[in-house]
């Protein structure tokens, strides 16, 4: 019912919306959602591509190449079946893959639609994320940007090159874009569970209400609702229960968990599905293939970066998870219930990043015998060598010996437990804002292999400095983001050609949209005109020619 | 009476995460009887103890009674955060199992 219907209505006899969750990060496995697609009969697909970084790397490639700046993974699976499996069953996708060039991305999307002869495809997208512009003139209404955990650190505007600065939105856009009949929803930053809630505003009809009213996109979504203020905050809260839950795909279903039980087997695992009810409370299951989605699996994802748990904030609802209820019903199914949820804060997160220093690594393998105490006599070495560098810092890890326990603990295990590692795996970490002193402690590396302890090898190139983008969370006032936030449906010429003329072939069309992407302005402007007022054949085909 | 070790590991199971420059374990303790040890063991002095020479803090311990759990805060532990930290784990991913080889005296 929910799939079907374009306007969202939703009636009692709809029991609960599958959402599946086929992705936690740029770099995830690529082709999940195709499977995920394969095996259910889900209402919406959702894939989050955006960790706390992605945006800064994002921006990157943008400033490189005015045509990237997203998640390409999307255009992968999409290309390998996906998008053909989103259009047969009738699944919507909403994603952030859109990252700090989401319109570039929905063309991409419109393209590959259009190449499946599925030209009348609904692509929207989502703007206004982007603060930078922004940061400035409210700055010159007193906003500080300070710092959202530590109130000392220097605020963001002291920093010289801002890289990136984007707002956390929440789910209004997603929902109303929905409403207004998209298949496909591409987002840049909106925060992770909002992906999941975008889709329950639609489905619940409040996205609708809110479109037939015309109240702002961006909410408060509370007040969509035909529901008294609290019951709404409660299934607001609970919806963004189930978006937290499966936003990191796979580590709900088995991957990166403690007590993975010896009979199941991981290297299938298999994506994360929440039904999700209007009642607010939701079923975790996952897909087809290995993993296992039980009450510990549950609860670990539960408590994944998060902080206090009566106070976990989106932009759409403060979330209270401290009386939260779990409950195992078997065959990898697990229902959460019971949280509520409060009015959202005034401000938005923004995360940002400005350019801080440059930063190398480096490593090499200490054989035994006594490989711990050779690599402090490696480390002490290279150490005295690059003493004249005054600018640089440097972190020394000796793997094999406890280096990825917190020093305290690992001084604490190293009195109690007798541990004899074969050989030590020793990694340097260095970081300065002058990258020619990490060149030169670069270049002391390699003689280490002829010039220290016995055995020391492992050595790989010269490593060349990074530049290093330091993260910087702070907060905006909401009506300064989102009185900038707009949904676009995305119509390439090439889609309305072809939507209009199905019988053109698709080397024309294609001719046409290189046109469009590689001619100087003045010829994309002529052929957009011929096609769009005259919309006759022969001269459009002259003026690809 | 006599003290004795339990390990972490008997007791809980566990998974770190970042945000921004701070790190949440959760421990998820066994069943109830074990809740009630982790509750007395894990303090705000003995992460301190752990993360000595990491970091000063603050630390905060949270603890979720409907689901035995409790989600222990670590900040300015990531050397300013998942980008700019040194380490190899730089966003603290491998710190909840490192708790779980750490003991408690009950």
């Amino acid at each position: 019912m929910v799939k079907k219907s374009k306007i969202g209505k939703v009636t009692s006899t709809t029991p609960s919306v599958l959402i599946g969750g086929a992705g936690g990060f740029w770099g995830d496995r690529t082709y999940a959602p195709v499977d995920m697609l394969t095996h259910n009969d889900l209402d919406y697909i959702t894939m989050d591509y955006l960790a706390e970084v992605t945006m800064s790397i994002m921006s990157k490639s943008y400033s490189s190449n005015p045509k990237l700046g997203w998640a390409t993974d999307l255009e992968r699976w999409l290309k390998k079946g996906g998008i053909s499996l989103l259009r047969e069953k009738g699944v919507r996708l909403v994603t952030n893959a859109g990252g700090v060039n989401p319109v570039s991305c929905a063309q991409m999307v419109l393209d590959v639609a259009c190449s499946i002869g599925w030209t009348n495809c609904q692509v929207a997208v989502v703007t206004g994320d982007n603060v930078l512009s922004i940061l400035h003139s409210s700055a010159k209404e007193g906003e500080q940007f300070q710092h959202m955990f530590d109130k000392s650190k220097e605020p963001l505007l002291h920093h010289d090159e801002i890289i990136a600065a984007n707002a956390y939105l929440g789910a209004g856009p997603i929902g109303r874009s929905i409403a207004k009949g998209a298949d496909i929803v591409i987002t840049g930053r909106v925060a992770d569970a909002s992906l999941i809630v975008g889709c329950m505003l639609h489905a619940s009809g409040w996205a609708q209400n809110a479109e037939n009213e015309s109240l702002p996109i961006c909410g408060p979504i509370h007040s969509w609702s035909e529901k008294e203020e609290q019951e709404s905050l409660d299934l607001l809260a609970g919806w963004s229960v189930a978006g937290h839950l499966i936003e990191c795909g796979a580590q709900v279903c088995g991957g990166n968990f403690t007590n993975l039980p010896a009979n199941i087997d991981i290297s299938d695992i298999s994506y994360p599905i929440a039904k999700i009810s209007f009642d607010g409370s939701s079923i975790i299951t996952k897909s087809k293939g290995g993993g296992i989605v039980n009450r510990a699996s549950v609860i670990e994802q539960l408590l994944y970066e998060i902080d206090d748990p009566s106070n976990y904030i989106t932009p759409d609802v403060i979330v209270d998870i401290s009386m939260v209820s779990i409950e195992e019903l078997g065959d990898n199914q697990v229902k959460v219930s019971s949280v509520s949820g409060r009015i959202p804060p005034e401000r938005l997160k923004i995360s940002s990043c400005y350019h801080d220093a440059y930063f190398i690594t480096s490593q090499l393998l200490v054989p035994g015998p006594e490989p711990l105490a050779k690599a402090q006599q490696t480390d002490k070495i290279l150490r005295k060598r690059v003493a004249h560098l005054k600018d640089i810092i440097i972190e020394t890890e000796f793997f094999g010996a406890g280096a990825s326990l917190p020093l305290g603990l690992r001084k604490l295990l190293d009195k109690t437990t007798n541990s004899n590692p074969r050989e030590i795996l020793v990694r340097w970490g260095v970081s300065s804002t002058n990258r020619q002193s990490l060149n030169v402690f670069a270049s002391e590396i390699a003689p280490l292999v002829l010039t220290g302890p016995a055995g020391v090898s492992g050595y790989s190139a010269r490593s060349k400095p990074r530049k290093q983008l330091a993260f910087f969370p702070t907060s905006i006032r909401r009506e300064h983001v989102e009185e900038q936030v707009e949904i676009t449906f995305i119509h390439t010429l090439r889609s309305e050609i072809e939507e209009r003329y199905p019988w053109l072939k698709r080397n024309v069309t294609t001719r046409i949209d290189n046109v469009m992407m590689n001619s100087d302005s003045r010829t994309k402007l002529a052929v957009a005109r011929v096609i769009r007022r005259r919309l006759h054949m022969p001269r459009i085909w002259k003026a690809v020619n | 009476m006599k003290s004795k070790r339990v390990y972490l590991r008997e007791l809980a199971h566990a998974r770190s995460g970042d945000k921004g420059d701070l790190v949440n374990i959760a421990l998820i303790a066994h069943d109830e009887e074990a809740f009630e040890i982790l509750k007395q063991g894990i303090t705000t002095e003995i992460l301190k103890s752990w993360f000595e020479g990491w970091t000063e803090g603050p630390f905060e311990i949270y603890s979720i009674e409907s689901i035995h759990s409790l989600n222990c805060i670590i900040h300015n532990v990531l050397q300013g955060g998942g980008t700019t930290s040194r380490r190899l784990d730089a966003q603290g991913k491998a710190l909840g199992q490192a708790l779980l080889q750490a003991w408690i005296e009950v």
